[in-house]
């Protein structure tokens, strides 16, 4: 015993009630309004399959009440209608019906052009199955994966039979949506079900889990099951679906009003819950099953005025189910706002019986979804119920409710056919039929029936096409497919903390968590320019390449000349793809006869890894890659006094004539061993230190330490994107484009023709008997706004018309003006050299680099 | 219940042929690990020198312990643990390499005990998404 | 089929381990026309292809299978 809550009225349960079953004694009868119409939907089903019990639970939307078991202090409320479900006077859309046919909303509101904008957004508010919490659930969702050899799907009395076969030969995961309804008639004891499911969860290798609902069948065999705090991933090499099946939807006029329901629906409030569904009901019989809910029906007090059976089954009715009526049918359902009467039918006359329950059992359709979501060759078998084959039927009567989920009735079909969509997937697709969240349950059936009928060329089978199942099965909140899916993962080096701890404001660039700023960019700025700085730069790429090929290698993958560069020297490289294109640059050093050293941008490490294995392996080279870029870290150690900072902590030497501009020397700085190579990135004179990286915290802090009356300072990423810019570097990704050669980028020195061949020489060849139709450029702008970086992204204009585009800019503090990088095309078969910004500023295309242009302080 | 360990691991990298590599062979105390057909990691030594003059023709024989950090599950629930954020199938003992926490990893089984290697750089990421996806599993 | 993925060394492995390095293409071209129909004018078959694909989670090397656009067979 207890209660809930229930839109502000408090209602009790007894043990084992679900909500729908606690309301339903509560006088509840209208559980929700439909998604289109607004009619009245009352219990259904009974087994979580069909969308008219939903409501939103704890805040949770669309939850179907009939499988929920009820809980102390819960909160229940119903979605949809306005002002409320009981009394929605948005049903006056039902009243609309002929202005809004199945697919009206591809034929009206398309003049005046702001019609669908306004109609939309009332469109929008008035449909809907519930609002989504606005805040996050604070359990976070866990994910397992779990490999074993046969999942079973449902623990019914087929799936429990199958996991007994499995268990002898290997592990099985049997799962089951653990769902209130039974196909066995509740009341009957034994329950033979509970018995095996004793028995089987016993056995050795077998796992059941209560609750858990399956996602689909996805490749590989992947199957996701849904549980309350998590997400487990099952990699069975075999799936056994035993998900039983439904009672079958009944169409005719009146079908969805409220009192009309199921067997299993019907029998399981009167029989386990102890709730009369009606007081006077007529009820159908078709099935097996029928006969027994009819039985639960009669014990638990319902006036049975009236039932139909058809003839195979007329012997079982048992006493007490009114008037007889071999044979016979449902014509139509009348009433206002639930069920008054009911009229039967056979060999074309008609009976009139006053009732206020009508119970459908009029077959069974497996519940074979997941089943059919199996590819061709996958170990996927259906078992019990869901392998029912399904025959061909006469579609249901003039009219009713196809599709409950989406409000799609008989009439809609019908026209949606004349319309011309004349098959099932279309008529699906047209109409949304088996779109909503029952996926098929109730309506695919009717569907399949509805144009097999109405095809004129005769079926070759007799079994109804299905329309394709695909996942998810069930309805699944975002949140549960987001279960173990992290943020963005951020690689660090060693000196992460270090710069946690200077109090930089770290971010996300190429993959890497950096410092972008220590405090003032622009004083890291000058700290580069007039004194001496640090940066991290522990984030490049870095690869050994060695072996008797890895000459050949470097000298196909680049097309600057190789050869020519001695062990101890250094080349910028640019990395063309296969079509000519820039797609990183970096720098190439020569250690020795056979090992080459290469360092690319952060973000191109992975793809440099990956080019520069595929070249060896299609070239058959022995030559072989070792990825440095996480084993060595990197520091920068930049400015006009950068080598007498090195001075003070070097045990070798470090002039000019040791460590060469451009080149490199293995050397101990603070006694760790390091590679210190000349950069030239900033235009001043920088050497590149790059160490073990266990070793990096070590080095920084000995070198910041050494620096301190000169007030060292570190740079980040923000005072780089100046520095660089003013040398008239580009940034691969941000000044480039993705389909830039190096001519187009200025660089033609980048490139040697006269080599026998490179990765994209041959495309180079063909462009270059093209004119060339873009090319990058440096600008000075005047007119401009205050803040000059706002100028990066702004096309540039002659007469008006975009002829390129802004990719940097920034005031040059040394230079004090505004500089920028950006790329034009050429007009009238020439590039201007004056051009208007998009605000309005003046652009004039200058040489860089801007700053340092003979080289002279980087080569220091 | 299991427990999670960090650990810098000494790690050997062997570059070469694929004949050269096959006749690398383990160190007393180290794990053999043939990664690429053209190169081979021993797990649990850094004598490079020592096995470079074991295997002459290697096109490169180096130290590269700084690269990786190595995670260590231990107690009856590793698996399970391992399980929340990897979907590779762990063998009884050996190793194989795959998807772990979304890092390129190394995974060694032995008596019950997984070892994760990761990039270094990846470490703390790693770290986080075990502490937090296990939390159940692990202790404090 | 399930799309899987046969590595040399690590045996078959979900294609999330992997990064698809497309079509197989020849390394170069004997004149610009050739050149021009290997970098623009792929096969792009409905049925059997021959592709790349690099074990980026694993043993990082390539390898070169044959895989059935529609079903996803390999082999």
């Amino acid at each position: 015993m207890g209660s809930f809550e229930f839109e502000g009225r408090s209602v009790t349960f007894r043990p084992g009630d679900t909500v729908a079953s606690a309301l339903y004694r509560h006088g509840v009868r209208t559980f929700s309004r439909s998604l289109k119409y607004h009619r009245r939907r009352g219990l259904y089903c009974g087994t979580g399959d069909c969308p008219n019990c939903s409501m939103t639970v704890d805040g949770q939307p669309a939850v179907r009440t009939c499988t929920v078991r009820c809980a102390e202090g819960m909160r229940v409320e119903r979605a949809g209608g306005w002002p409320n479900a009981e009394r929605d006077l948005l049903h006056v859309t039902d009243r609309l019906h002929r202005v809004m046919p199945v697919g009206f909303y591809y034929k009206t509101f398309v003049r005046p052009r702001f019609a669908w904008a306004v109609a939309e957004r009332v469109i929008r508010r008035a449909a809907g199955l519930g609002a989504l919490p606005p805040t996050a659930s604070a359990a976070r969702k866990v994910v397992r994966h779990v490999h074993v050899d046969t999942l079973v799907i449902g623990a019914g009395l087929a799936g429990l039979e199958a996991t007994r076969e499995a268990a002898a030969s290997g592990s099985v995961l049997v799962c089951d949506e653990g769902l209130a309804a039974r196909s066995v008639a509740p009341g009957s004891a034994p329950d033979p079900i509970e018995e095996l499911r004793t028995a089987v969860a016993s056995l050795e290798h077998v796992t059941l889990l209560d609750e858990a609902t399956a996602l689909g069948v996805y490749e590989w065999l992947h199957v996701p099951l849904a549980r309350a705090g998590e997400l487990v991933h099952v990699y069975p090499s075999r799936v056994v679906v035993a998900t039983g099946a439904t009672e079958e939807h009944g169409v005719f006029p009146g079908n969805d009003l409220p009192g009309v329901m199921l067997g299993r629906a019907a029998a399981a409030l009167a029989g386990p819950h102890g709730v009369r569904p009606g007081d006077r009901a007529v009820v159908v019989v078709r099935t097996e099953e029928g006969v027994q809910h009819l039985q639960t029906l009669i014990d638990a007090g319902v006036e049975v005025v009236a039932t139909a059976v058809s003839p195979a089954l007329v012997q079982r009715v048992p006493e007490g189910a009114g008037e007889i009526v071999a044979g016979g049918d449902v014509h139509e359902a009348r009433g206002g706002s639930s069920l008054r009467s009911v009229v039967l039918r056979r060999e074309g006359l008609g009976k009139r019986f006053e009732c206020d329950l009508l119970v459908l059992s009029l077959g069974l359709v497996p519940r074979d979804g997941l089943a059919r979501m199996a590819l061709p060759g996958e170990d996927v078998t259906v078992v019990g119920d869901a392998a029912l084959g399904v025959g061909i039927a006469e579609p249901g009567g003039l009219d009713g409710m196809v599709c409950m989920c989406e409000d799609v009735s008989m009439h809609d079909l019908e026209q949606a056919w004349d319309e011309g969509f004349r098959n099932a997937e279309i008529l699906k697709r047209y109409t949304t039929t088996t779109m909503g969240p029952c996926q098929g349950a109730m309506c695919g059936r009717a569907l399949s029936c509805f144009a097999a009928s109405r095809d004129a060329t005769p079926a070759p089978s007799p079994v109804a096409p299905r329309t394709t199942a695909r996942p998810p099965a069930r309805p699944v909140t975002l949140e549960t497919l987001a279960a173990g899916v992290h943020e963005i993962v951020d690689r660090r080096t060693s000196l992460n903390e270090l710069h946690v701890a200077a109090g930089a404001r770290l971010d996300r660039s190429g993959g890497w968590l950096r410092p972008f700023s220590y405090g003032d960019w622009r004083e890291e700025y000058r700290a580069v320019r007039e004194r001496v700085s640090l940066m991290d730069v522990g984030t490049l790429g870095k690869f050994a390449i060695a072996g008797p090929g890895a000459g050949d290698l470097v000298d196909r993958l680049f097309p600057c000349r190789i050869d020519d560069l001695e062990p101890g020297r250094t080349r910028y490289v640019l990395t063309l793809d296969d079509a000519g294109y820039a797609m990183d640059d970096g720098l190439l050093a020569r250690v020795g006869a056979e090992e080459w050293f290469l360092t690319t941008t952060s973000g191109g490490a992975g793809r440099a890894d990956a080019r520069l294995r595929n070249l060896a392996d299609r070239l058959g080279l022995d030559a072989h890659v070792l990825d440095r870029t996480a084993q060595w870290g990197a520091i920068n150690v930049a400015g006009p006094l950068a080598r007498d900072l090195l001075e003070r902590l070097a045990d070798d030497s470090i002039d000019a004539a040791s460590v060469p501009y451009p080149g490199f020397a293995d050397l101990s700085v603070a006694g760790v061993p390091c590679r210190a190579i000349r950069t030239g990135f900033v235009g001043e004179l920088a050497f590149e230190l790059h160490h073990p990286r266990r070793r990096g915290p070590e080095l920084w802090a000995a070198l910041a330490d050494a620096g301190r009356d000169w007030d060292l300072m570190p740079h980040g990423l923000d005072a780089l994107e100046l520095l660089r810019l003013e040398k008239g570097h580009v940034y691969i990704g941000q000044d480039t484009m993705p389909d830039d050669t190096p001519a187009k980028l200025g660089m033609p020195w980048a490139v040697d023709m006269s080599k026998r061949w490179f990765v994209g020489k041959r495309a180079l060849e063909r462009m270059g008997e093209l004119p060339m139709a873009r090319r990058h450029v440096g600008l000075e702008f005047s007119g401009g706004p205050r803040a000059t970086a706002d100028l990066r992204g702004e096309p540039l204009l002659v007469e008006g018309q975009v002829v390129g585009r802004i990719t940097s800019a920034e005031r040059s503090i040394v230079l004090d003006r505004p500089i920028g990088l950006g790329w034009i095309r050429a007009v009238d078969g020439g590039f201007p050299d004056r051009l208007r910004t998009g605000s309005g500023a003046t652009a004039s295309v200058v040489t860089t680099p801007f700053y340092d242009p003979d080289g002279g302080r980087m080569r220091g | 219940m299991a427990e999670l360990r960090t650990d810098l691991p000494q790690v050997l990298a062997i570059l070469g042929s694929s004949d050269v590599c096959d006749r690398v062979e383990a160190p007393a105390g180290s794990a053999l690990l043939r990664v690429a057909p053209n190169e081979a990691m021993l797990v649990g030594t850094d004598d490079a020198d020592g096995v470079r003059a074991d295997v002459p023709g290697a096109a490169l024989v180096e130290a590269v312990s700084d690269a990786w950090t190595s995670f260590v599950l231990e107690g009856p629930d590793a698996s399970e643990a391992f399980a929340r954020v990897s979907e590779l199938l762990l063998p009884e003992a050996g190793w194989l390499q795959g998807d772990v926490a979304a890092a390129a990893a190394k995974v060694l089984v032995e008596a019950g005990t997984i070892t994760i290697l990761v990039p270094a750089n990846l470490a703390a990421h790693v770290e986080e998404r075990i502490r937090a996806d296990a939390a159940e599993v692990l202790t404090r | 089929m399930a799309l899987s993925i046969p590595c040399d060394l690590c045996g078959h492995r979900p294609f999330t381990e992997f990064a698809f390095g497309g079509e197989w293409r020849e390394l170069d071209a004997s004149d610009t026309e050739e050149e021009f129909a290997r970098e623009y004018l792929p096969d792009n078959p409905e049925g059997p292809q021959r592709e790349r694909w690099f074990h980026a989670m694993g043993c990082r090397t390539w390898t070169t299978v044959t895989r059935d656009t529609r079903t996803n067979e390999i082999g």
